[in-house]
């Protein structure tokens, strides 16, 4: 069903049409091979035989064999008796409809021959003046529609071939119709075909931009979840950083400066934490960062080596009330990978957070949760 | 006329020459149909082929361009009567020195003429014996290459396994 606003070619088969438009030229071809070709083999296979022969030639020759036989000897029974059978054949030959109907020396031919027949048969004398006088009339009748039929022949083999090069002219013009269009609904079909991916790729790209933070291009909230949710029943760690005095460091240097600071912070944990782990932004100045942790001592180590490094890379920041360098507040929670234990952890690791804010910030604190909290 | 002694050899010649040349065609009994499969020669009079004549139709005969009355055998029960079955190939001779070797014989639209209006055929109608498709479908009748395969004035048919 065509949707409102999708042009309908969109939902034709270019695929399909196109393979039928080439099996549509392979059915032509087999019909022009298996079909055409015999009717021009029933036209021209007869040469060189007796079927090829016209009738008319056939009884001229058998009444011309006669007739020299009689010539010579028509006082021999044996050679009247040959002549006979001879004469007998011609009228055969000659006695056929079309003839009959169409050339008017037939009728009269035949009935000469049949008095001849019957003068041989009745052992009448046939003299050679008798024959040139009756005979020659039958020959030269014979003689007239041999030449009118090859004219006919010839007129009706030219037509053939016209005809046979107006429709190989035709399955040629047809061929390559078909061919172009086959070869059209091929290229629509990659024109969709291409269309499609690139859709897909299109997709695909927005569904990742929709998991990750255009400004630093660590993934978001979205992406910590689901990659939660892609770890699932794995123990995981979790540790959330928050930037201490953001604000202000945003107001007394402004927020290209504090977009700068953000996108450095990332490299910083990233080099800190080492491969195998997620880093994400959750908003503002706070960021999570998600590993695989199966006892609280690593998360321990992961949180003192996280926050030692950020205190080495010595950020400025004028207006730190406590400071002259950027610090950190970092909250820590372990947790099994599933929906309970994802939402457990992460307000643990919140409350951590919150905890060494309240502390004064600059530090860092794991949430001690036990094995059945862990599991929800 | 005069005729020099040489004009009387040459026309005996001619003569003795042309009686060599026709002598088969004349020897050959034209009341028979001969049947050959391998070395065994049956020979069918016309006469008992006539009498034998059951089927009876009446049809557009291409050659005449006009409608006629036939009457004949089933050639394919003609051909198991005295093959035993219907040979793959048959190769005919005719008394028109025609010979040709054709095909699927083994159909009942096949007939052997024998009387056509009711006449027996002889030479002069294409006979004694010749064979028609009782049923030519819808070739035209008009191109008479349509019906090559009818065989006219048979003398003998062999059978070619």
């Amino acid at each position: 069903m065509v949707e409102p606003g999708q042009p309908w070619w969109r939902h034709v088969r270019w695929l399909w049409l196109s393979l039928m438009s080439f099996v549509a030229l392979m059915l032509l071809i087999a019909y022009q091979t298996r079909w055409v070709y015999p009717e021009i083999h029933a036209y021209f296979s007869q040469s060189g035989n007796l079927t090829g022969q016209q009738l008319a030639t056939r009884a001229r020759d058998y009444l011309q064999q006669g007739l020299d036989l009689l010539l010579q000897a028509p006082d021999d029974a044996d050679i009247r008796q040959q002549a006979h059978f001879q004469i007998k054949l011609a009228y055969s030959l000659f006695d056929i409809g079309l003839y009959r109907r169409e050339y008017d020396c037939t009728l009269p031919s035949l009935a000469v021959i049949d008095e001849l027949l019957v003068r041989l048969e009745g052992d009448e004398p046939v003299t050679a003046t008798h024959l040139r006088q009756n005979v020659l009339a039958p020959m030269r009748c014979l003689t007239r529609i041999e030449m009118h039929q090859l004219d006919r022949r010839s007129a009706v083999t030219a037509e053939f071939v016209d005809k046979t090069r107006r429709h190989q002219g035709q399955v040629l013009a047809g061929s390559l119709v078909i061919f172009v269009l086959g070869l059209g609904f091929w290229l629509m079909h990659e024109l969709q075909r291409r269309r499609a991916a690139r859709s897909a790729k299109e997709s695909l790209e927005w569904m990742s931009r929709a998991l990750r933070d255009p400004l630093t291009g660590v993934g978001n909230r979205s992406a910590l979840h689901d990659d939660v949710v892609a770890k699932h029943g794995r123990q995981m760690g979790l540790l959330l950083v928050d930037i201490d005095y953001f604000k202000q460091y945003n107001d007394s240097l402004g927020h290209p400066d504090g977009d700068r600071l953000l996108r450095r912070l990332v490299e910083l944990i990233q080099q800190a934490m080492g491969q195998g782990v997620q880093l994400y932004r959750l908003g503002g100045d706070e960021f999570a960062v998600l590993f695989e942790c199966q006892e609280d001592r690593s998360l321990d180590d992961s949180c003192r080596n996280l926050v030692e490094s950020l205190r080495a890379a010595a950020l400025p920041h004028p207006s730190h009330p406590h400071s002259t360098y950027v610090t950190f507040s970092v909250g820590a929670a372990r947790f099994k990978a599933d929906h309970a234990g994802y939402e457990r952890g992460y307000a643990a690791a919140d409350v951590a957070l919150y905890e060494v804010k309240e502390k004064g910030r600059d530090g860092w604190q794991v949430a001690a949760l036990d094995s059945r909290e862990m599991a929800g | 006329m005069f005729q020099s002694g040489r004009d009387v050899y040459g026309r005996a010649l001619a003569v003795l020459l042309g009686v060599l040349l026709l002598a088969p065609a004349v020897q050959a009994n034209p009341d028979s149909l001969l049947l050959h499969d391998g070395e065994r020669e049956i020979e069918l009079s016309i006469e008992s082929l006539r009498e034998r004549a059951d089927v009876e139709f009446r049809f557009f005969e291409p050659y005449l361009s006009e409608e006629v009355s036939i009457r004949g055998l089933v050639f394919r029960d003609l051909l198991v009567e005295h093959f035993g079955r219907v040979p793959p190939q048959l190769h005919f001779e005719a008394w028109d020195d025609y010979d040709v070797t054709l095909s699927d014989w083994d159909d009942p639209n096949w007939i052997l003429v024998t009387h056509q209006d009711d006449e027996p055929i002889s030479l002069r109608q294409r006979g004694p014996v010749r064979l028609v498709e009782r049923d030519y479908g819808s070739r035209d009748p008009a191109n008479l290459r349509n019906f090559n395969d009818w065989v006219w004035m048979i003398r003998s048919i062999e059978a070619v396994w």
